[in-house]
């Protein structure tokens, strides 16, 4: 009871800096939510195609990348592999994963030729849903 | 006296460097986020037939796209036969959008591109077949749904 008597004789004036902690839990809360982590990032050289009508894919879980580089080189899972190859290496994916959409980061300058044979093995491995990767075109 | 002051002293957990731990958990988090991208054009493929099995459409259905090996395209409808090269892509829009009407849900896109040609110029065309939007006269919202994706060879 004294004490406070003696605080109040000289007070202070003090900005309440007790919620900073919550405010600032709250933000890592945001980006823990929203952060994905990248295991690697290959170096793979490529430009998407530009398009109008492109749309957002929202099913973040359901998703696996197919990437085609400048020389028409076939990566996934972050390995280099023949284009053949690509339908065995989906085909456990879709049994995990019936919903599995297939994005294809395709450079804009590749063979059609190179596409085909992929979509080819994607049609044998029933992965029937796919996405061609593009730019919003502005 | 040293006795009786220890009894009535409070204990407390120090609370002032919980900012700073936070803040350096979020700065962490701040860095190392990274925001997905994902964008494109969806497609749904069709399942696996043998050479033998066809489906037959109407020629009066059917918008047929071709694209050669330069990534220029030809058009090819009932009432049309249009020869665009890469600039004037937009003219299938308009096409299909005709046809659209015309046909309604029966339409199918058929998109021949040839193997040599460029994967941009295919692009460009789904871009557009996708972009053909029109009201039918009942207020449905029409799209071609129905595209089909065929390789050719120049052989």
């Amino acid at each position: 009871m004294r004490k406070s008597i003696i605080r109040r004789a000289d007070k202070k004036t003090d900005i309440p800096t007790a919620s900073t902690a919550d405010i600032a839990f709250l933000l890592i809360l945001f980006f823990m939510v929203t952060t994905v982590f990248r295991a690697t990032t290959l170096p793979i050289d490529y430009t998407l195609p530009k398009a109008e009508s492109t749309e957002r894919i929202l099913m973040r879980r359901n998703v696996t990348y197919i990437f085609v580089d400048v020389n028409s080189k076939v990566y996934m899972d972050d390995n280099l592999i023949r284009e053949d190859m690509v339908a065995s290496r989906i085909t456990p994916k879709v049994w995990e994963n019936p919903d599995l959409i297939t994005i294809l980061n395709v450079d804009e300058s590749v063979n059609y030729g190179t596409v085909d044979v992929i979509l080819d093995q994607l049609k044998e491995a029933k992965a029937f849903r796919i996405t061609f990767a593009t730019e919003r075109k502005t | 006296m040293l006795l009786r002051e220890k009894k009535d002293q409070e204990s407390e957990i120090p609370t002032a460097s919980m900012g700073d731990v936070a803040f350096l958990i979020l700065i962490f988090f701040l860095t190392t986020t990274v925001f997905t991208k994902d964008k494109g054009l969806k497609m749904l493929l069709p399942e696996k037939t043998s050479t033998e099995e066809r489906v037959v459409v109407v020629k009066e259905n059917i918008v047929t796209i071709a694209i050669n090996p330069s990534g220029e395209a030809n058009v090819k409808a009932v009432g049309y036969n249009e020869f665009l090269s890469r600039g004037e892509f937009s003219k299938i829009t308009e096409i299909v959008e005709e046809k659209l009407l015309e046909r309604d849900t029966l339409l199918v896109v058929s998109l021949r591109t040839s193997k040599e040609a460029p994967y941009s110029s295919m692009v460009e065309a789904l871009d557009q077949i996708k972009l053909a939007r029109v009201t039918s006269e009942d207020g449905r919202e029409l799209r071609a749904n129905k595209i089909s994706l065929i390789p050719t060879s120049e052989e």
